[in-house]
C-alpha cells in the first residue's frame, strides 16, 4: 500500500492542470481577495489636507490626522489641484482647514471643511467620523464640559479581524472542497473509463487498500494546499488568524476526507467522467456561494438560511472560523460538528455502498 | 495431464440475457488455450469469471485448485491478467507501472528485464500515452506477467494492430509459453488461433459449439479441401464443378471463385476442368480454422464486422 501511496503522489505531482486547480487557482483568489481587503484595506486610503491656518488648534488638528493610522495624510496646497487628484482616484477625500480657523476672533472660521465623492462612503465616514470626534472633544474642553454618556465598546472576536480574514478561511473550504471533490470524482471515473480499476481488481490488492492510498495521497496535497493559502494570507496580506493554526489544519482535513468521500459518491452515480465532471460541478458551485465561503449566511433570507445552513461545506466552515478567529470553543455548540461528522457517515456510507472498482 | 482450470456447468445470466450458458471445460497445464467466438459471445464473460472479476450465476469454476468465488484471492495471486484494451496510469512511467503492480503481489519485479524482454527497455522513463499501438500491447503483456504467473490471460491481444506487430506478438506469446505458463486468449483472428493455440474452444450465443486440439478441429471441416482460382467461367463448365463440390464466387475481384469439397478426388477432376479454363491464378489448398468457424456459426467473423460496421 505504501508504493501505492508513493505512486499516487507522483502521479498527483505530475499531473499540472490538477495541481493548478488545486494550488494556483485558490492561491490567485487569495491573492485578488488580499489585494482588495487586505492589509490596509480598512483605511480610508489617502486623504488630502489643505491646511491654511497657522492657528495651535489647525496644527493639533494636523498632527492627529497624521498619527490617526486610519488614512495616509498627504498635504496639498492648492484646492483644484487636490480636486483634480480626487478625480484621477488617487485621493478619497479632501480635508480643508480655512485661514482664520482656530482664530480667538468672533469672525474667525469655526467649520473644517470635508470634500468627498459619495461614491466613496466609505472613505468619507471614517474621515467624518475621525474630525467630528477630534471636535467634539475640543468643544467639551473649551466649554469644560465632562462627557457623561458614552459608548462602551467590546468586540465579539480578539485582534484586528476583516474581511479578508473571514474570506480567506472561505477561501480555504472551497478549495478544499474544489480539489476533493472534482479531482476525485474525475480522476475515479477517469480510472474507470480506462479500466484501470478493473485492472486492479485482477490483482489480489484489496479494494480499500486501493481507497485509502488514493484518499492519503490527495490528503497530502491538501495540507500543502492549506498551508499554502493560509501562509500567503497571514504573511503576504496580513490576515489575522489568532487561533491554532494546527487545529485548523486538522479539521481542514476533516473536511478534506468529507470531500473526498463526496467525490467517490459522485464517481459511482456517473457513468463517464464528463458526467462526473458535470456532477461534481452540480454539487459544488451552489456550495461555493451558500455555505459561506464569501459572505456570512445569517444575512439571507430566513427560510434559505434555514436550508443551506446544513450543506456540508457550512458547518465545516463555521468550526473553522471558530477556531481561526478564537471566538468560540468548537465544543461550545455541538451542533456543527455534529451536522459535519453525520454527513461524513452518509457519505461513507453511500459510496461504500455504490462505490465498486468493476461493474460487479 | 495436469488440469489448471476446470469450469463445470458455467452460466451467466443478466437479467433476462444469458451471456453463459451452461459451459464445461478444462485447461491444461503449459497449453495455449483459445475462445474464439462472435463479439457477444459470452468469450470475455467468461474470461472475466475465471479471472475472478465476475461472479456466476451457476456453476463452479476452479483455477489451479482454488474455487475462485470461495477464493479469488488466491487464484489472483498466482495468475496475471491482460485485459482488452487497458490503459495504465497516466503519470507513472513503464518502470513504475511494472514496480508498482509487482507490490501488490509482495514481489520484487524485475521490471529491467520485463522491459527488455519485449524491447521497451529505452522506454523504461517514459509514460503509456508515449507508445505506439503495438508498444502498447506488448507492455500491457508484459505487465500481466510481473508476479511470474502460472497461468496468463490475454483478452484479443492482437486487436487493432498492424500486420507486423501482430507478428511481434505472436513470438512473444509463443515466449510467454516457452518459459512454461499456461495462457488463456480470446482472438477474433482464425489465422492467430490456428497459428498459437494448442487447443481452442468456439463459442457461439454463451455455449461451447466445438471444442478440440487446433488441427483436429481444421480436420473435422465438412469439406477439407479448397481450390480458388481467377478464369472466366462459362455456364457448362460452371454446372459441371457444381456437381463435385460447394462453388462460391468470391466478392470484390471479378471472376474470383472458390471451391470446397468433400474428398480429394472431386477436387482432383475439378481442377482438370479448371486447368482448361487457362485460369490467370489457380491456389490449391486445405480449408482452414476460419472455413470451420463459419461452418459452425453460419457466418464468418468478417461478416459480422460489416454488420458491426453498419450499426455503427
Amino acid at each position: 500500500m505504501l508504493n501505492l501511496f508513493v505512486a499516487n503522489l507522483k502521479s498527483l505531482i505530475r499531473n499540472r492542470q490538477l495541481l493548478f486547480w488545486s494550488l494556483a487557482f485558490p492561491l490567485i483568489f487569495t491573492v485578488i481577495f488580499g489585494f482588495f481587503f487586505g492589509k490596509n484595506s480598512t483605511s480610508a486610503g489617502t486623504v488630502v489636507l489643505i491646511n491654511q491656518s497657522k492657528s495651535e488648534l489647525a496644527t493639533t488638528i494636523e498632527s492627529a490626522m497624521t498619527d490617526s493610522g486610519l488614512f495616509t495624510l498627504q498635504k496639498e496646497n492648492n484646492l483644484d489641484a487636490s480636486k483634480a487628484l480626487m478625480k484621477k482616484g488617487r485621493a478619497n477625500a479632501i480635508v480643508v482647514i480655512p485661514e482664520s480657523f482656530g482664530q480667538m476672533t468672533e469672525e474667525a472660521d469655526k467649520k473644517v471643511r470635508l470634500i468627498y465623492d459619495p461614491a466613496n462612503f466609505q472613505a468619507s465616514s471614517i474621515v467624518n467620523g475621525f474630525l467630528g470626534q477630534f471636535l467634539t472633544t475640543t468643544n467639551y474642553q473649551i466649554q469644560g464640559a465632562r462627557p457623561i454618556y458614552s459608548v462602551e465598546e467590546e468586540q465579539t472576536v480578539n485582534g484586528s479581524f476583516n474581511y479578508f480574514s473571514f474570506v480567506l478561511i472561505g477561501l480555504l473550504g472551497m478549495a478544499l472542497m474544489n480539489s476533493a471533490v472534482q479531482g476525485l470524482a474525475i480522476s475515479m471515473s477517469h480510472y474507470r473509463e480506462d479500466k484501470i480499476l478493473k485492472r486492479i481488481t485482477t490483482t489480489p490488492l484489496a479494494s480499500w487498500r486501493f481507497v485509502s492510498a488514493e484518499v492519503l495521497a490527495r490528503l497530502v496535497l491538501n495540507a500543502i494546499q492549506v498551508s499554502l493559502i493560509l501562509t500567503v494570507g497571514i504573511y503576504a496580506f496580513k490576515a489575522d488568524v489568532p487561533g491554532d493554526i494546527l487545529l485548523l489544519l486538522l479539521f481542514s482535513l476533516v473536511g478534506a476526507i468529507l470531500f473526498q468521500l463526496i467525490g467517490f459518491v459522485v464517481a459511482a452515480f456517473s457513468k463517464t467522467t464528463d458526467a462526473a465532471e458535470g456532477m461534481a460541478t452540480a454539487v459544488t458551485i451552489p456550495m461555493m456561494f451558500l455555505a459561506g465561503v464569501f459572505f456570512p449566511i445569517d444575512q439571507l433570507p430566513k427560510w434559505l438560511y434555514s436550508i443551506v445552513q446544513y450543506l456540508p461545506l457550512a458547518p465545516l466552515l463555521r468550526i473553522m472560523r471558530e477556531i481561526a478567529f478564537g471566538s468560540a470553543g468548537i465544543f461550545d455548540d455541538p451542533q456543527n460538528l455534529v451536522i459535519l461528522f453525520s454527513w461524513i457517515v452518509v457519505a461513507l456510507a453511500i459510496a461504500s455502498y455504490r462505490f465498486r472498482l468493476t461493474d460487479e | 495431464m495436469e488440469k489448471v482450470i476446470t469450469i463445470e456447468n458455467l452460466s451467466k445470466h443478466y437479467g433476462r440475457l444469458v451471456a453463459v450458458d451452461n459451459i464445461s471445460f478444462f485447461v491444461k497445464k503449459g497449453e495455449i488455450f483459445g475462445l474464439l467466438g462472435e463479439n457477444g459471445a459470452g468469450k470475455t464473460t467468461t474470461l472475466e469469471i475465471i479471472e475472478g472479476l465476475r461472479r456466476p450465476s451457476g456453476g463452479q469454476v476452479k483455477v489451479l485448485g482454488n474455487d475462485i468465488t470461495l477464493n479469488p484471492a488466491a487464484a489472483k495471486r498466482r495468475i496475471g491478467v491482460q485485459l482488452q484494451s487497458s490503459a495504465y496510469y497516466s503519470y507513472l512511467t513503464l518502470w513504475e507501472i511494472l514496480r508498482l503492480f509487482g507490490s501488490f503481489y509482495k514481489k520484487d519485479t524485475n521490471a529491467d528485464k520485463l522491459l527488455k524482454m519485449v524491447n521497451l527497455a529505452d522506454k523504461a522513463n517514459s509514460y503509456v500515452s508515449q507508445l505506439s499501438g503495438g508498444q502498447k500491447q506488448r507492455f500491457s503483456i508484459i505487465a500481466s506477467l510481473v508476479n511470474d504467473p502460472e497461468i496468463v490471460f490475454l483478452d484479443e491481444p492482437t486487436t487493432g494492430l498492424d500486420p507486423i506487430a501482430r507478428r511481434r506478438l505472436w513470438s512473444l506469446i509463443a515466449e510467454v509459453k516457452n518459459s512454461s505458463k499456461t495462457i488463456v486468449l480470446t482472438t477474433h483472428y482464425m489465422e492467430e488461433a490456428e497459428l498459437l493455440c494448442d487447443r481452442v474452444a468456439i463459442m457461439e450465443k454463451g455455449k461451447i459449439v466445438a471444442l478440440d486440439e487446433t488441427h483436429k478441429l481444421v480436420e473435422s471441416a465438412k469439406n477439407p479441401y479448397k481450390i480458388s482460382f481467377v478464369a472466366f467461367l462459362d455456364k457448362s463448365a460452371r454446372e459441371k464443378i457444381r456437381k463435385l463440390g460447394e462453388l462460391e464466387e468470391l466478392g470484390g475481384k471479378s471472376a474470383h471463385f472458390e471451391i470446397a469439397f468433400a474428398n480429394q478426388a472431386n477436387m482432383d477432376k475439378a481442377l482438370d476442368i479448371i486447368r482448361g479454363l487457362n485460369p490467370e491464378a489457380l491456389t490449391v489448398s486445405r480449408a482452414s480454422l476460419e472455413d470451420v468457424f463459419v461452418e459452425l456459426t453460419g457466418h464468418s467473423i468478417a461478416e459480422e464486422e460489416e454488420e458491426k460496421e453498419k450499426d455503427a
